[in-house]
């Protein structure tokens, strides 16, 4: 797992990793041979500056918890699907795209599914108020210097090494 | 454009009718619209279709403060509405830092296992009803009414009560409420022998559950069900041991599992979850002091630090996450609710193909989705 | 069942409108039961002893006036029957359902509710009659006009005490059977005419089931007529004098009771109407008075089909007599009240079942109705021919 390229942190009682969206589906495939086999949740958000996938995950047997999870841009918000992984996830992408408007490639059956098909608008998106409605004002924030799955110093150090 | 809501019919097959079972029909328990292919009774084809309910509570909650989305968080599984508020709770709580003094811990799991008897109760009255029998319903609901009467007195309201909140509990509680819990539990458990002698001994009822709509134990953990449907697969996971929370570490009780994963074991674990309810209850009635804090303390302005937190709880359906990202403001960022009958009812087109219609029926009823938290 | 008692102090008192749970008046529903009771009871006696016998004592009948009055008088009042029954029968059944379920049923309109099913059909009468533009027309009318035309022909077969008939049938069970497989035909017909596929799926299942428990009761039914020797209601009765038939044909009456409750599609066989499976099954888009007449049709057969099990294993009419003359008038009002007593116990016992059990499913149906009830059907009619056998021989 040395390739992938991902930042581990212990918040509270579990592991979070922050992955880049490449390594994303690899990282998962990697946590799910290490025996996280429940999936507790999938949680699609906009972040500000982009969309974000965080992918709560449970072992049964093993009792840990993980947190997975990483950012895409707006202009292309493309994860790959973990459904063939866990097929409980099936239903929690196809509402991450509904709600949030991520396109989870590869997923079997990828169409709204609480809101009705005719929906143009993604309504959780920060672009739209509680009424669907698009703010006048509202600008994406700037891509992050140093995104998550990096580390911030990492660069510095390696300058000064 | 095609209509998305319904299946095509195969070409050159006449046999299969395709048939819209709700959402409106009187065994969905609200709003569930399945599209089914039926040959004769037996079913070809099934999907699911969700949203009719849909209020979008996760993007009205990002415009509500911390406090105000405590009585939101009560409107998903308003079967068992108080449940729903403790997950949320944790995790601002964990955000807060806020230490729960154990006085309130043994409130809230008090109202946690009434509240579980009291959604397993409307559950069995409206899973018998699907099934045909009418009177346990009246049954059901004429004991639910006790616990609504209890939770009446001390909160205020009766289903959805907002009555957890950051650091404990609103408001101490009613006087006579401890006494009032154990009348309960002692009436309630001369009630049991009768739902068991009405439900799980009849035979009637056992032709129509035992070996219907099998789930195994692997397809059960990958499809994320949880609470008694996974239980009665065999899988012994319930949030209440595998991530404790409020008063649980202290208290004994034993999670009732099944091998069989059919209906009758999903009724089955029920029934017992009742009991150990009783259990548990009555455990937390001893150990509670009768006067004492019962909030910890908690700024006025509810502000938690940035950073994000995923508490569960195990409600009566199952596995509640709470997805609570914040970024230092009043107004949350984000908040996910992962609702276990979401996930359970994943499992339609796994359970329903191949099964009789009338199966079907029952098949659902044993998932016992609420719909006000499917769709949120 | 243990009862906890209603809290004294709540928050919000229920409103109480026209009665008081806390002070349940039991002698005012008691009476009630009497006197929908003793109303069957003047409808039996006018409709089945007063009228023929005027008409015989002065041998009107031999007239074709004389006769054509008798068949309207005895018409209207087999239909009037058939409403009193129904009526009593649906305010009984939800006042039992409350007592079963501990609650208080019926209670508003009239004393301890009594006229609550007046008013209902009030109601039903004031709705609008639809019909949706799919269905087939015809058939759609014609079908609760079989049901209940067909329940109520049924009323005219019953011998409620001795010379107490409307029609003395040397065919009685025979005409029974042909004319209760005739409901069948419109619930079937009704349920396909309406161009809904809840009661298309209704229909398949009522055809199903009402055809397939056709076959055990009429077995049951021709046992009782080769033990007795004869197909009329009359000499069935008259035959069980010392012995009820219910001794004799035990396996019989079980196959006629189960098969009967199969017949009334009620709990736990009302699959063809199962409202939480195919929403209210055949009768989906009825509404107004075409779905009163299923309902009182249902209702009227609750009442019959005890009533022959009771002419048939219950000894009719039988009872003590007091010394009085078994064909004089009076004795015929003590016979048709011992006969309309027994056939209360039955429906109180049929809604005593429907009260508890969870429904079969459709597949079960069947394999009880032809894996298990046939051969026990058969089994009976061999004993009931050993029997009679035997009671040549003595």
């Amino acid at each position: 797992m040395t390739e992938l390229r991902y930042k581990k942190t212990t918040e509270f009682d579990e592991e979070v990793y922050a992955v880049h969206p490449e390594d994303y589906r690899a990282l998962l495939e990697a946590l799910k041979a290490e025996g996280f086999d429940y999936p507790r949740s999938l949680t699609g958000m906009d972040t500000g500056y982009g969309l974000r996938v965080v992918v709560h995950l449970y072992g049964i047997e093993s009792g840990k918890k993980a947190t997975v999870f990483t950012d895409v841009p707006y202009d292309d918000p493309v994860v790959p699907s973990v459904t063939d992984l866990w097929p409980g996830l099936e239903w929690f992408e196809r509402e991450a795209f509904d709600l949030v408007g991520i396109r989870f490639a590869g997923h079997p059956d990828l169409r709204r599914i609480l809101l009705e098909e005719d929906w143009t608008i993604h309504p959780l998106q920060k672009r739209y108020d509680t009424g669907g409605y698009p703010l006048p004002d509202w600008q994406p924030a700037p891509w992050p210097e140093t995104p998550p799955w990096e580390e911030p110093q990492a660069s510095e150090e390696g300058g000064e090494a | 454009m095609r209509n998305p809501t319904t299946i095509e019919p195969v070409p050159g097959r006449t046999d299969e009718m395709i048939i819209n079972m709700g959402p409106q029909h009187p065994a969905t328990h609200g709003v569930l619209k399945v599209v089914i292919g039926l040959d004769g009774e037996r079913i070809t084809r099934a999907v699911p279709h969700i949203g009719f309910l849909h209020r979008n509570h996760e993007k009205i909650e990002e415009a509500r403060t911390y406090t105000q989305i405590i009585s939101y968080t009560d409107r998903m599984d308003y079967v068992s509405g108080l449940q729903n508020e403790l997950p949320f709770i944790l995790a601002v709580e964990d955000l807060l830092g806020v230490e729960v003094p154990p006085r309130a811990k043994l409130i809230r799991t008090i109202f946690f296992e009434l509240f579980r008897i009291a959604s397993h109760l409307v559950w069995l009255g409206t899973g018998m009803l699907d099934l045909g029998a009418i009177t346990p319903f009246l049954y059901t609901f004429r004991d639910r009414e006790k616990i609504l009467e209890i939770t009446e007195k001390t909160a205020g309201a009766r289903m959805l009560p907002n009555y957890f909140t950051f650091g404990g509990v609103r408001r101490d509680v009613h006087p006579d409420f401890f006494k009032d819990v154990a009348a309960f539990l002692d009436f309630f458990e001369t009630r049991l022998p009768d739902y068991y002698a009405l439900v799980l001994d009849s035979p009637v009822f056992q032709a129509r559950a035992v070996g219907v709509g099998v789930l195994s134990k692997e397809r059960a953990i990958a499809r994320g069900a949880s609470g008694p449907v996974i239980r009665a697969s065999g899988v012994p996971y319930d949030v209440r041991k595998a991530e404790p929370y409020d008063a649980y570490p202290e208290l004994e009780f034993e999670i009732p599992t099944r091998e069989e994963g059919d209906v009758y074991a999903r009724f089955w674990v029920r029934f017992r979850e009742m009991e150990e309810s009783v259990k548990i209850i009555r455990q937390a009635l001893e150990k509670v002091p009768k006067t004492g804090p019962y909030k910890g303390k908690v700024p006025p302005r509810v502000k938690p630090k940035p950073g994000a937190r995923y508490r569960a709880v195990e409600i009566a359906r199952g596995h509640l996450g709470a997805y609570v990202v914040s970024d230092g403001s009043e107004y949350p960022a984000r908040i996910k609710h992962r609702s276990p009958s979401f996930a359970n009812l994943q499992l339609i087109p796994d359970l329903f193909v191949g099964a009789r219609f009338a199966d079907a029926i029952a098949i659902l009823s044993s998932l016992d989705p609420v719909f006000g938290e499917v769709d949120r | 069942m243990s009862r906890m008692p209603l809290p004294t102090e709540r928050l919000v008192q229920p409103r109480l409108v026209g009665y008081d749970p806390t002070r349940p008046k039991p002698w005012l529903e008691r009476i009630a039961y009497a006197l929908f009771f003793s109303a069957l009871w003047v409808m039996v006696v006018l409709a089945y002893g007063v009228v023929p016998t005027v008409f015989r004592h002065y041998g009107w009948l031999k007239s074709p006036l004389g006769f054509a009055a008798y068949a309207v008088i005895e018409a209207v009042l087999a239909f009037l029957l058939a409403a009193v029954v129904a009526l009593i029968l649906i305010v009984v059944l939800r006042k039992y359902l409350g007592k079963v379920q501990e609650r208080v049923g019926p209670m508003h309109y009239g004393p301890a509710g009594v006229f609550q099913t007046v008013f209902d059909a009030l109601k039903l009468l004031g709705k609008e009659d639809f019909a949706p533009r799919r269905v087939d027309w015809l058939i759609f009318r014609l079908a609760p006009a079989i049901v209940f035309v067909s329940a109520f022909l049924l009323m005219v077969a019953i011998p409620v005490a001795p010379g107490w008939l409307i029609a003395d049938l040397d065919v009685g069970l025979l005409y029974i059977v042909a004319v209760s497989t005739l409901g069948a035909y419109g619930v079937v017909l009704g349920g396909l005419s309406q161009g809904n596929k809840w009661g298309l799926l209704g229909a398949f299942r009522a055809g199903a089931q009402l055809v397939s428990y056709e076959v055990p009761l009429a077995i049951a039914l021709l046992s009782v007529g080769v033990y007795a020797g004869s197909l009329r209601f009359v000499d069935i009765v008259e035959h069980q004098y010392g012995l009820w038939h219910v001794v004799p044909l035990f396996l019989s009456f079980i196959v006629y009771l189960v098969a009967s409750i199969a017949e009334l599609k009620a709990t736990p066989f009302d699959l063809p109407e199962a409202e939480s499976e195919i929403v209210a099954g055949y009768n989906t888009e009825y509404s107004g008075m075409s779905f009163a007449f299923f309902f009182l049709a249902e209702f009227v057969e609750l009442f019959l089909l005890p009533g022959f099990m009771v002419l048939l294993f219950f000894g009719g009419w039988h009872g003590p007599l007091f010394g009085l003359d078994p064909t004089s008038f009076a004795a015929g009002l003590l016979q048709s009240f011992y006969f309309l007593v027994k056939v209360a116990v039955w429906v109180w016992i049929f809604l005593w079942i429907r009260a508890t059990l969870p429904r079969f499913r459709d597949d079960q149906l069947m394999d009880l109705a032809w894996k298990g009830l046939l051969p026990l059907s058969l089994v009976g009619l061999l004993v009931a021919a050993l029997f009679r056998m035997f009671l040549e021989v003595l």
